[in-house]
């Protein structure tokens, strides 16, 4: 992750290129979990907007030790989507329309497991193109072992390592960056 | 005590295999074991349940822009004397993204400093805002201005926006002479700098407008609180 540690350092720097490819390289994932938190476009939008302009003013808190910059800007993004919630909410109990009731929705998925999935997938995409591929196959197209190692033409035995040590990777990523340790890496940030 | 093989763990988080009663058995004893699978199994599922998330789309160039403005702004806290609109209209957006960036960074300074200061202060002026009939009756708010030029504004229930808040100052006597004095942020109590040099016995009619990120400096019209200072 050398690149990433350089791009913390030119964030740091006031670099405002280092700026923008923060936001090409994780501004969707931003945008995906203010839209899964909000449910709307323009408030998704703003939410995004937010956090990285609230990133950029807060640059120096980013403490690489403490996790990756994918997890700190979720983390962000959580808590300017949930503020944003907080006072819709406020609004709606002084509205003057009563809205009707419409049938309860399924249970929404928690932001924490929201912000796993995009921390885990991010870990995915970085894994080495052997080992991803294995991974996907086992998750995405349920396959096993065998069935693997029929499709790639990779000895069982590779197959095996492949997932165990991918799987092993992921769990390291989620266990640093996880929304279930959000507050231990979200750390300074917390008051962006 | 022997462990699971880390192999027959994957393939057990995996469901790839059904747990034997041999695993069973260990794992009822084992604490080490059954994390380390628990683990793997809710990584597995974070995985799996990850696929919608490969090939994300980016979000509209709009919000880069909308970023990019705000934060190119020089740091300096020149904040605009003259009523917007007798500018040319061809500086607004230039000048709105300015005054943007520079009344966050004032205000936080303003912030840090009140937060760390005794509350021994002198009021010059007040005013309690009011709705308008179109805005619900709950919102509402307080302003406050400080003899050292600092105007303390606290607001309760504003509707949401999609755009921002921005606070004005009104000489009541002719409606179209107005001074922007800074964004609201996402927070009931906001301290924004008053620039100085102006005739608080004239512009003494403060608003809270609505605003659109629309690059348009000048006051939307949609008016949300208003209240007149007075000494």
């Amino acid at each position: 992750m050398g690149s990433e540690d350089e791009l913390a350092e030119r964030l740091r720097d006031g670099d405002e290129k280092a700026l923008r490819t923060a936001y090409e390289r994780h501004g969707p994932a931003v945008h995906y979990l203010a839209q899964r938190l909000l449910g709307n476009r323009a408030d998704a939008e703003d939410v995004t907007q937010l956090t990285f302009v609230a990133a950029w003013s807060g640059r120096d808190s980013f403490d690489p030790q403490r996790g990756t910059m994918l997890a700190w800007l979720l983390g962000i993004a959580r808590r300017k989507a949930i503020d944003r919630i907080r006072a819709a909410a406020r609004d709606d109990r002084v509205a003057e329309t009563v809205r009707a009731q419409v049938a309860p929705p399924e249970e929404p998925e928690r932001p924490e497991r929201i912000v796993d999935r995009l921390v885990v997938a991010d870990e995915l995409g970085r894994l080495p193109a052997e080992q991803r591929r294995t991974l996907e196959l086992a998750f995405f197209d349920d396959l096993t072992h065998p069935q693997i190692a029929a499709v790639t033409g990779l000895p069982l035995g590779t197959v095996k390592s492949h997932i165990r040590r991918g799987l092993a990777n992921l769990r390291r990523r989620w266990e640093v960056d996880g929304a279930a340790s959000g507050s231990r890496s979200a750390g300074p940030s917390r008051a962006l | 005590m022997q462990h699971l093989d880390p192999d027959r763990l994957v393939l057990l988080a995996l469901s790839e295999e059904p747990e034997e009663p041999a695993d069973t058995g260990h794992l009822a004893g084992c604490a080490a074991c059954r994390n380390e699978l628990d683990a793997l199994r809710t990584v597995s599922d974070l995985a799996a349940d990850g696929h919608d998330l490969r090939d994300l789309p980016p979000p509209p160039e709009r919000v880069w822009q909308r970023i990019e403005a705000e934060i190119a702004a020089p740091p300096a806290p020149v904040v605009p004397l003259r009523p917007r609109r007798s500018r040319p209209r061809w500086l607004a957006p230039v000048l709105a993204a300015a005054a943007a960036a520079v009344v966050a960074v004032a205000g936080t300074v303003a912030v840090d400093r009140y937060v760390s200061r005794p509350p021994a202060e002198t009021v010059t002026a007040r005013a309690t805002l009011a709705p308008l009939p179109t805005v619900p009756a709950a919102a509402g708010g307080s302003v406050r201005v400080l003899s050292d030029g600092e105007m303390r504004i606290d607001v309760r229930n504003l509707p949401l926006t999609t755009g921002f808040h921005e606070v004005w100052l009104i000489d009541p006597d002719d409606l179209t002479k107005m001074i922007a004095i800074g964004n609201l942020p996402d927070r009931p109590d906001a301290v924004l700098p008053v620039p100085a040099g102006i005739d608080m016995n004239r512009y003494r009619l403060v608003d809270v407008s609505d605003e659109p990120h629309d690059g348009d400096a000048t006051h939307s019209g949609r008016s949300l609180l208003r209240g007149t200072l007075t000494g």
